[in-house]
Formats: structure tokens, sequence, C-alpha cells
């Protein structure tokens, strides 16, 4: 009686998380390990003949080491633009103002809004013959060229998808911030007031400590998502003019669906999968420090 | 306590049993379904004719049951190189000819050629355009049958030219030409041609006339090799550059446009002309209903260079080799390509069948656009089938949209495409 108990009380959790655990299979350790399969597949092979040559092929690839730089200027840029658009923000918004419930979901509008709308919404706004941004720049700026060429310009195309990418993302740092600046107790502005600290000082030294650990979690977090960001970008450029603004996950889609190469495509992906792993230890270790 | 487990452990059972049986038990039903797969679902006038042949053949085959399966063009052979890789492709899909040979290579298509026998065999195929047909054709095996194909030619609006003292009936015969009526055509907001500089595959069918009209090739007469260091492939590469870049007679922006994107400046009269295919009118028309484009719309053969040629789109119509049901989606493929429907098909859409019945039909010969397109097609050519084009093509994109943008030098520009195309066919 008392062993069917304990048996009872050891295995009845694992049956509930059964499902659950059945479906992660299938949809992430499942397919992880056929990309990593693929990888290491000869081109057009089948079967468990193995070749680390795709990986001495990506090492060697121009194209692909030019990409990896796109990345991380793509990724860095992003963020910087996350950071100070979501920090001004979550700032302004955590101001006893009127409004500020509605103002908090209007800043909320272009994270409800999908990659690859936000791609085309911003290709359109761009458009040097039907888009509306030249004919606004014209209202303020009457000599600026009405049909200005935004996404063909060599060094234009590649600032205009990361300030898309900017509109697109600020959000959810800016949600993580807010969070951040409302949990910092309201005494300790009134006891630094009290020593006469002013509102800079008060920034430095109580609200920058006290977002500093959401700060990380949600520049890292970020971070990796960037690393992946990809219907933006090819609704926006396709990654041109040429190769100007391909980033990895447009250039493994490409090598993937549109080479054919699916064993090339498959050692590009676990490269970038290495890579974001790497990226992304800074909020493994901090979360684990959290807990 | 024991109870409480006890009913703990028989929901928990029950739950795993609901979600078994939720996945696998399909439900009740004797009517087959095919998923009709094709980008012009979301695009008009063609729609329409789609739309009309589901509801004529349902209604006639209460045992089958034509679903609609939405793609887009941009990314159509994406979405079936993942269904194929899940064994969960649509039945019948629709693809230009670029993809089939690299399709058959993987096996996602069904070998129709049993069919083909039952239906008559050489006499059943007899009926097709044989040079499109032939795209179907690969290692000894038939994968698809031609729905349409659609040769490029010059599509003008009249009036522009009226305006700038073009006589429309007399369109432009060579390059040189051409290039002085784009010159004129062009004014304040107003350009003499729509380009396409987007990476897309509609890219070379625009291309292509000024690539080959200037003798050029891809490939070495062998095959083996980039053809695109020859004197002639600059020659073509620049002119369709030089449009833009030298000339600026093409709207700025080149490089965002894709078909759409400049049948939609044709549309509002932002361009006058444009390299167009047969359904263009149909849906210019769709774009802007206050355009009368019958009467202001104008065809002509492309201007001839070296030799006369132009490009071709060919669309064909596929039958998956995961198809449950091959029988079912032979019997609605059979009445897609009926004359029937094919010749509705070219009422609504404006598409020119391969189907060689409907061509010579009359309402085909007596078509303002569809006679100068129909005129064209022997002169049709297609890039090189091999499974090394899509990078070949990409490479040759690249270099179009960095010539176009200033990042290299049209030379240059085709130098690197030259050597990205050599990398692709293994030359070392």
């Amino acid at each position: 009686m008392s062993s069917g108990r304990a048996w009872h009380d050891r295995h009845l959790g694992y049956l509930f998380v059964l499902p659950a655990t059945l479906m992660l299979v299938g949809v992430l350790v499942f397919p992880a390990f056929i990309t990593l399969k693929l990888s290491v597949t000869p081109e057009g092979g089948s079967g468990w003949h193995f070749t680390l040559a795709h990986y001495q092929n990506a090492f060697r690839d121009p194209v692909l080491l030019q990409t990896f730089k796109n990345t991380f200027a793509f990724v860095a840029w992003s963020l910087v633009g996350h950071f100070t658009v979501g920090l001004g923000l979550a700032l302004a918004l955590n101001q006893a103002l009127p409004g500020q419930t509605f103002f908090r979901l209007v800043a909320l509008i272009p994270w409800t809004i999908p990659d690859v709308v936000a791609g085309i919404i911003f290709r359109w706004i761009l458009n040097p013959i039907f888009g509306c941004l030249n004919p606004l720049i014209k209202i303020v700026i009457p000599s600026f060229p009405a049909e200005f060429q935004w996404l063909s310009s060599p060094t234009l195309a590649f600032p205009a998808v990361i300030f898309a990418n900017v509109w697109r993302g600020y959000p959810l740092v800016m949600v993580m911030l807010l969070a951040g600046l409302m949990a910092i107790p309201r005494e300790l502005y009134e006891a630094a007031a009290v020593d006469g600290a002013g509102r800079l000082k008060r920034f430095l030294h109580v609200t920058l400590p006290g977002l500093s650990t959401i700060i990380l979690i949600a520049l890292a977090l970020d971070m990796v998502w960037e690393f992946r960001r990809f219907a933006l970008v090819l609704a926006m450029t396709g990654g041109g003019p040429g190769t100007l603004t391909e980033v990895l996950s447009t250039l493994v889609y490409k090598t993937y669906f549109q080479f054919f190469t699916f064993e090339y495509a498959s050692a590009m992906a676990i490269l970038m999968s290495a890579v974001l792993f790497v990226l992304s230890l800074p909020y493994i270790v901090l979360v684990g420090r959290e807990q | 306590m024991r109870h409480k487990r006890t009913l703990w452990t028989g929901l928990a059972i029950a739950a795993i049993s609901v979600t078994f049986l939720a996945f696998t038990v399909a439900p009740a039903g004797a009517q087959v379904k095919i998923r009709f797969q094709t980008w012009h679902w979301g695009e008009k006038p063609w729609v329409n004719a789609l739309e009309a042949f589901q509801q004529e053949f349902n209604k006639a085959n209460p045992d089958i049951e034509v679903v609609r399966d939405e793609s887009r063009y941009a990314d159509k052979e994406t979405v079936y190189t993942t269904q194929s890789q899940a064994k969960a492709a649509a039945d019948i899909a629709h693809f230009q000819h670029r993809p089939i040979p690299l399709f058959a290579e993987r096996g996602y298509l069904m070998d129709l050629t049993p069919f083909i026998e039952k239906e008559g065999g050489q006499k059943f195929l007899a009926q097709w355009d044989q040079h499109a047909l032939e795209v179907c054709r690969y290692k000894g095996k038939i994968y698809c049958l031609p729905d349409f194909v659609n040769p490029m030619t010059l599509l003008y609006n009249t009036v522009h030219y009226k305006e700038a003292g073009l006589d429309p009936t007399k369109p432009p015969a060579t390059w040189d030409q051409f290039l002085d009526y784009a010159k004129k055509l062009t004014r304040a907001g107003r350009y003499g041609l729509g380009l396409i500089g987007a990476r897309q595959e509609g890219l070379f069918m625009r291309f292509n006339p000024f690539f080959w009209g200037a003798g050029a090739e891809y490939l070495t007469p062998d095959g083996k090799h980039s053809a695109l260091d020859t004197p002639e492939a600059l020659e073509g590469f620049r002119f369709y550059v030089e449009l833009f870049t030298k000339y600026k007679v093409v709207p700025p922006g080149v490089i965002e446009q894709g078909a759409q994107e400049v049948r939609t400046q044709m549309a509002h009269e932002v361009v006058s002309m444009n390299i167009a295919v047969p359904q263009a009118p149909g849906i210019i028309q769709a774009l802007n209903p206050n355009m009368k484009v019958l009467e202001v719309m104008a065809a002509a053969p492309l201007p001839v260079g070296k030799k006369r040629v132009t490009a071709a789109e060919y669309g064909m119509r596929v039958i998956s080799a995961y198809a449950k049901n091959p029988e079912a989606a032979w019997k609605v493929y059979k009445a897609w390509y009926s004359h029937d429907i094919q010749l509705r098909n070219f009422k609504i859409a404006g598409v020119l069948s391969a189907r060689l019945d409907v061509r010579s039909s009359p309402d085909m010969a007596n078509n303002k656009f569809a006679k100068v397109y129909m005129s064209q097609a022997p002169y049709a050519k297609l890039e090189p089938l091999i499974p090394e084009w899509p990078k070949i093509g990409d490479a040759i994109i690249t270099a179009v949209q960095e010539a176009f943008s200033g990042v290299k030098t049209p030379e240059q520009a085709l130098k690197d495409a030259h050597m990205a195309a050599n990398r692709a066919l293994g030359v070392q």
C-alpha cells in the first residue's frame, strides 16, 4: 500500500509533463538533430555518412564572413537604438501624467505588428515615388529631393533597416525597463532628494543601479532575438543593394530554399546557433544568479 | 487521499488520451480534399478564374473537393520545399519553369507518365506546346504539363506616346530606337520605362531580352563555364544598368521594384513602357479601374538587337509525390487542363494557354494583346535549367543591384558575377 503511494508520488508528475515533453522533443529536439545531421552529411547524400566539409567551406566563405560582420553591426546598432528609445520612453511613461495608460498602450503598438508587415510598411514609407517620407521631409526642407532613394542607397539602406528594426523592437526593452522603474522604491528618490541630489544624480545613483540587472537581462534577450531577425530584412531589402544588408538568417534562408544546398545551409545554421549560445550566456548566468 | 490520487491519475490519463486522439483520428467524411496551391488566389483577375473552376468542379464532383491553398509568388518554392520535406505538400502546385528539374531531382514531384500513358501517351501530349513540354521532362519522365506560355513583349501607353510626339503605331524596332523613345517619354514626374531591380526571378524576364539581344549567353556552349566575361555580356548588362544610372529613363528606387511595383507605376502613369507578360493589361486594369487599358495600352514585339529574342514565363502545375489520392488529384489536374477551362482562363486572366487548340481559337487570335504575344512565342528563350542556376542567378541579381546602386562599376559587378558563377559550376 505504501509502496503504491510512493510510486504515485514519484511518477505522477512525469505523467503530467509527458505531453509537453513530447511536444518539445517534436518541435525542438528533433529538428535540431536533423539540422545537425544534415550539416555533416555530404551534399546530396543520405544515411549515416558524415563529413566536416561544409564547416571547412563555411570558415573559408567570404560571403558568410561578410554576413557575420553585417549581422553583428545590425545587432549592435539595434541594441543601442532599442535601449536608448526604450529607456527614454520608460522614464517618460513612468511619470504620473494624465493619459498615462493610453500613452503606454500607444507606445506598445510597434510590438504588435508582425516583422514582415513592419518591413512592408517601411518599404512603402521609404518608396521614392509612392512613399510618404520624402514629401514630409520636403515640407520641412523644401530643397530636399522629391524622389530621394533610401533603400537603393549603398550608404543609407543599412541604417534605414536598422531604424525600422529599432521602431519595431523598442517596446520590449521599454516594457521591461518600465517594470524595473516601477519596482524601485520611491523612498530612495525621496532620500536622495533630501540629501540634495538633483535629477541627474538621482538618475545616475538611484535609477541606473536599480535597473542594472533588468538592463542586462533585457539587452541579453534582445541581442539573441535581433541576431535571428529575418522577416523584416527580407521584406524591406531582400539583403540588397547587392549583399549590403544581408544578415545571417536571410543568407541561411537563401542557401537552403533558393540554392537547395540543404547541407551547407544547415552547417551555417549550426554555426549561427553556436554564436547565439555564446551570446546568450550572460542571460543564462544572470538568470541563474537571480534564482 | 487515495481517492484524490486516483482521480488525478484518471484525469491525467484521460487528458493524454484526448490529446492522442485529437492528433491521430481524422474527422469523419468520405470526401477527398485536393489542395490546389497557387499564388494567384490572392491576385486579381486570376482569382476569378480559379474560383470559377473550383465551384464548377466541386459541383460536378461531389466526391472530390478542390480546396484553396495559397502561396506567395516570392516564396512559393520555399513553401513547397518545406511542405515536401514534411511529406505534406499541396496535392497540386503551381510554379514557373525554373524549379521543375530541382524538385524532380529531390523527389518532390509525382511522375505523371503512367497517367499520360492511360490518356493516350504521345497523342495526348501532342496537344501542348512542345518547347514548353520539354521543361517537364526530367531523366525520361514527365513531371508536369505546361499551363501557360507567356513570352515578354513591350507594353506601352499610347497616350504618352502621342504627348511625346511619337507615333503609337510605330513602336521602337531596335534597342537604340528604344532608348531614344524612353528619353522622349521621360518628363517631369514621368519616366520612359519601368525596370525591375528587386531580388526576384521576374528580373530575368526583363533583363534577359537585353542580355540575349546583345548576343550574350550565360554559359559557354558546353555548359561547363560562365560566359559572363564576354564583350556581348558586358554590352547587354551595361545597357540594362545604364538605362537607370546614365540615361535616367527609369524611376528612382529601381532596386526596390518588382514586377507588381512596375505594373503599379504603369497603372498610375508614372512609367510609359514596360517589358510585360500577357496578363499585365488585366492586372493594370485591376490596379486602376479608371484607366481604359484596352484603348490606352498597346503591345509590340521587343526591339531587336543582334538577334530577335525574348524571355518567357512558363507556368507549370505539378502533382506532389506525397499526394494521398493520386487518382483524385489527376482528375482535378486533367479538368484544369481541359480546353474549356484553359480558354476561360485566357478570357479572365489573359494568360496564353500552352494548349495548341486554345491558342488557335478565334478568341485568342482576335485579341489585341494576345496576338502580339503569340507572335513572339517562337522567339522565347529560357535561362539554363541546371541545378546551379539559382546560385548563378543570385550572383547576377547581386551584380545588377550593385551596378544600379553604384557600389561597383558595371564591369566590376559583372566580373564578380562571372567568378561567382564559375564557383557555382565548380570551376577552379
